[in-house]
């Protein structure tokens, strides 16, 4: 899932401080997963700031919503009703539903409330770690089910560098080097010849280097 | 005349824009370049031009200079990080290179290697920044520098964009003038009105516009341009006079010659002539400057 961290509420105040009429819109799906942009985050969030402005003596419309999903053409359309009631929107969705609503609902400001980090898993309760940088052009089939692209701080495809101490990466020593990773994975498996085999020099088209991406699936458009 | 000390001298400036070989061997590069020393105040050294890989813009202007010739660096932001660019423009420096354009590199996918990852870990105007950082004696993370470099800085400019682009342009050069460049090399111009307004910019901030002039190789070639890239403005007339000529290399060559002789008298900085390969060229078509001189 996209994994999400939630702003310092110091930067959401800077940003949202000339609106009168606020709604914090929260997404029901990857940000909610991750605790931090879920209607749980929301109400926290909405109440944060009424005390925030009321404190300071300003009298502000804070409303509250979450939505099923912002990445979303049909979910998205709930609020067209109650969008004029608003200045400005401040959405708890990751990156993608930010820009979506912001699409959307063209003449409304939208803020974005937390700061989308990566694709991950949820490791253990409260911490999550990255897995994938969506590059296009999946090698996991030949490196044991561990992801050289996202684990490996050089992304190297023929590992590991010289930088791998004791299992560890160099640049961090909490870090797994993701190539000692895959050989003791490789190892269990019984498929060490596999990493013999010199793998060839990544194809990045398939990678943000190559401009945004499109997927077109001509048998599931209407 | 070296390119920097005529152009800060207010003199018209004669460049060659050189593409590095594709290979080690410079020979070819570097008798072509000779053969027009001393018309050619300096040579701009192309950085991958279409992110086609050849000899770095570094390198190969380091062996023009062995050869007594004045080179232009090109330092892009497609190829390298801001480690890799301050180390090339330190070595630039301290190997004599006293001028720089930064360009931002066209798309690998339009190259031969389009499987490469861009780079643009920094901007245009970024780099700008860090070039003006670095000649005040810090890098770009603020650490101070053991001596520090001196550049005349330039950058492209694409005077025939229209509509919103254009006004983009426009800024765009604003910008590029807030951050310290000095002159600005168009892409190929085949007539001026639509790079006057980019020229009253110039001329108000004391700026440079040097134009390409680039040499037509058949009347496929204009036509091509004519119909098919955007960012070139070709007048009818340039493709007519073509098409009536009998000799049409010689009708292409006389059209370059015109161009450089209307690029000075419309009032601009310098000139960049470009052959494309047709370097063998250069002095015919550059022996038109030698009635520029002074």
């Amino acid at each position: 899932m996209i994994i999400a961290d939630k702003k310092p509420i110091e930067e959401i105040i800077q940003e949202v401080k000339d609106y009168d009429r606020l709604l914090v819109l929260g997404c029901n799906e990857c940000v909610t997963v991750c605790e931090a942009g879920g209607k749980k985050e929301v109400e926290v969030l909405a109440s944060a700031l009424r005390m925030h402005f009321i404190k300071e003596g300003k009298e502000k419309k804070i409303d509250e919503r979450t939505l099923e999903r912002q990445c979303d053409h049909e979910y998205l359309e709930e609020i067209r009703d109650v969008i004029d009631q608003y200045d400005a929107v401040l959405s708890l969705a990751c990156g993608v539903g930010v820009q979506f609503t912001a699409e959307k609902y063209h003449s409304t400001p939208l803020i974005p409330g937390v700061n989308t980090c990566f694709l991950g898993a949820n490791e253990q309760r409260g911490m999550w770690t990255e897995r994938c940088q969506a590059c296009g052009a999946c090698i996991l089939a030949r490196t044991g089910g561990i992801c050289p692209i996202s684990r490996c701080a050089k992304r190297v495809m023929n590992g590991p560098c010289g930088g791998s101490s004791a299992g560890k990466c160099e640049i961090n020593k909490d870090l797994d080097c993701a190539w000692q990773l895959i050989i003791d994975r490789l190892r269990d498996l019984g498929r060490l010849d596999d990493y013999e085999i010199v793998a060839p020099i990544k194809d990045w088209s398939t990678e943000r280097s190559g401009g945004p991406r499109t997927v077109v699936r001509e048998d599931v458009q209407v | 005349m070296q390119f920097r000390k005529g152009f800060e001298a207010d003199e018209f400036a004669c460049l060659v824009q050189i593409e590095p070989p594709k290979g080690t061997d410079v020979s070819l590069m570097v008798k072509h370049a000779v053969n027009v020393k001393g018309v050619a105040h300096g040579f701009i050294v192309s950085e991958m031009g279409n992110a086609v890989m050849r000899m770095s813009s570094l390198g190969a202007s380091l062996v023009l200079r062995e050869n007594g010739l004045d080179a232009v660096l090109q330092v892009s932001c497609r190829d390298r990080n801001r480690l890799a660019l301050q180390g090339d423009i330190l070595a630039a420096s301290a190997c004599g290179i006293n001028a720089v354009m930064v360009v931002a590199g066209e798309d690998p996918s339009f190259g031969d290697h389009h499987t490469a990852k861009a780079v643009h870990d920094v901007t245009l105007d970024e780099l700008l920044k860090g070039l003006a950082k670095m000649e005040s004696g810090k890098d770009m993370a603020g650490i101070e520098l053991s001596g520090s470099p001196d550049f005349l800085k330039g950058t492209t400019l694409n005077t025939c964009l229209r509509g919103a682009d254009r006004e983009n342009e426009l800024d765009k050069m604003k910008r590029m003038i807030d951050a310290g460049v000095s002159f600005f090399v168009t892409q190929p111009l085949f007539e001026f009105s639509m790079t006057q307004p980019f020229l009253k910019t110039a001329e108000k901030n004391g700026v440079k516009i040097i134009p390409t002039v680039l040499l037509l190789k058949s009347l496929g070639m204009a036509r091509y341009m004519s119909r098919n890239v955007n960012s070139v403005n070709m007048p009818s007339a340039i493709v007519d006079k073509i098409v009536s000529a009998s000799d049409k290399v010689r009708e292409c060559m006389k059209i370059a010659r015109q161009l450089i002789l209307d690029v000075k008298s419309e009032g601009y900085g310098g000139v960049n002539v470009s052959t494309l390969g047709w370097e063998d060229r250069l002095p015919e078509i550059l022996g038109v400057m030698e009635g520029l001189k002074g």
